[in-house]
């Protein structure tokens, strides 16, 4: 035999060892959670999990594409019945949208406020959850090469979906809006009240809206849109419902409880504001 | 004879490569919500049983890269489960010996102390940097799912090692 097996792997070195590897990963993580200079390592090192991420998103693809291949024809027709029936409706709402932004652009002017800027959107595609089920994070199918920057936001159909919290070169994470460690500036809707909601430990369905005193004129049902403030997401996306107030007179503030509108388990289509 | 025995210092390097690979993928396969909980911990299960079965080849340093690696992976904080497979490979080279002589439920509840150890110690640095701060026990459901998948794990390992005679 050439391989040297010993019957006892030596344990002093191996504790010396031990505690080496530990520092070393003591020291990773307190740079990478403190300071962020490991953005870079992390970025590179990416490189090397991408076809992990594109197998991990074949199952998917490949179950649409066959799927889209043993449609019948009289699905499709159904199908393409009702979209053209949304459509109809789409346009006849966008042609009210047009002529109030029309309206509310000459508004502006006459206030000598800032001009409204078209937002450009771009299409992407989610392709995991985060494992960690503790984590409300999810990776898409756009990064760094599509232009994607950190900070950027997310949306789908329905209302603000997350912001973009790390780069890799061909993919992104996104943190959802209801992460405990995510916060939200918004206004709502009816009066413009400012606000702050905050993502929560539990489901991915709720939300807490910060220090809002409970004399404040705030009902259930309210709409809240982003307020822009903040410079991170633009101003006037959907972001909740408020779906329950709690005034407890006993409290300082009011427990406000909202309801993204985004699907936030179920879009698998985002967009990427630019 | 010198020809194939230099062979196989190197030999099998393949087969162990593939078993982490697979790992690894098992590890981001997009998973229903409420299954997301019992995900047993591939990673740290195939770095259980290689190094039980070669603890000359495979140590901590080969642990911790690949946690490194895992890291990258899924998005979590750089280091963290090379901390912990470094750990746990550390606690199964010094029982290796034993390992190799429990009986496959003795192996199982050791895998549920290690895997759980795992977890646990992820967790404590989770809620250190301020990244988790749910206070329920949910995740050591996976640390029993481990134990409980350890069997197929071993005899499916353990079938490749033999059968490609990696050693």
């Amino acid at each position: 035999m050439t391989i040297n097996k010993s019957l006892f792997i030596q344990s002093s070195a191996q504790g010396y060892r031990l505690l080496a590897l530990v520092l070393a990963s003591l020291v990773l993580m307190f740079a990478d959670n403190r300071f962020g200079y490991l953005s870079q390592v992390r970025f590179y090192a990416s490189y090397s999990v991408a076809p992990m991420h594109y197998i991990s998103e074949l199952p998917h693809s490949v179950s649409q594409r066959v799927g889209d291949m043993f449609k019948s024809r009289d699905e499709l027709l159904e199908e393409n019945r009702q979209l053209q029936e949304e459509i109809l409706l789409q346009q006849y709402q966008l042609q009210k949208i047009d002529h109030l932004t029309a309206e509310n652009q000459r508004l502006n002017e006459l206030l000598n406020a800032s001009a409204i800027v078209e937002d450009i959107v771009v299409r992407a595609q989610l392709v995991v959850e985060s494992p960690d089920p503790f984590r409300k994070q999810v990776l898409i199918n756009r990064g760094s090469i599509h232009g994607v920057y950190e900070g950027q936001p997310v949306l789908d159909a329905d209302g603000l979906f997350g912001q973009v919290v790390s780069l890799e070169p061909y993919y992104s994470w996104v943190q959802l809006i209801t992460d405990p460690q995510h916060s939200t500036p918004v206004q709502i809707n009816r009066n413009g009240i400012r606000a702050v909601v905050s993502g929560t430990q539990g489901s991915v369905h709720e939300m807490l809206m910060n220090n809002m005193t409970s004399n404040a004129d705030i009902e259930v049902g309210d709409i809240l849109v982003t307020s822009g403030l903040g410079q991170r997401f633009p101003a006037g996306y959907k972001v909740g419902v408020i779906t329950n107030i709690i005034r407890d007179p006993g409290q300082p503030f009011a427990r406000v409880t909202v309801e993204p509108t985004a699907q936030l388990d179920r879009s698998r289509n985002l967009l990427l504001v630019f | 004879m010198v020809g194939s025995a230099s062979l196989r210092a190197s030999h099998g390097i393949c087969v162990i490569f593939a078993s982490f690979l697979i790992a690894a993928l098992l590890l981001v396969m997009p998973l229903p919500d409420w299954l997301e909980y019992c995900r047993p911990e591939w990673m740290a299960l195939a770095v259980i049983y290689w190094t039980m079965a070669l603890p000359h080849r495979f140590g901590l340093i080969g642990a911790w890269l690949l946690g490194f690696f895992v890291d990258v992976l899924e998005g979590s904080l750089l280091g963290l489960n090379g901390l912990v497979l470094a750990l746990v490979a550390y606690l199964v080279l010094s029982l290796y010996q034993r390992l190799r002589m429990f009986t496959m439920l003795q192996q199982a509840a050791t895998v549920f102390m290690l895997v759980g150890l795992h977890q646990l110690v992820s967790f404590w640095v989770l809620i250190v940097s301020n990244q988790n701060t749910s206070p329920n026990l949910m995740f050591l459901v996976s640390a029993v799912t481990s134990a409980v998948i350890w069997p197929l794990i071993f005899y499916f390992l353990r079938y490749l090692r033999r059968s490609f005679r990696v050693m």
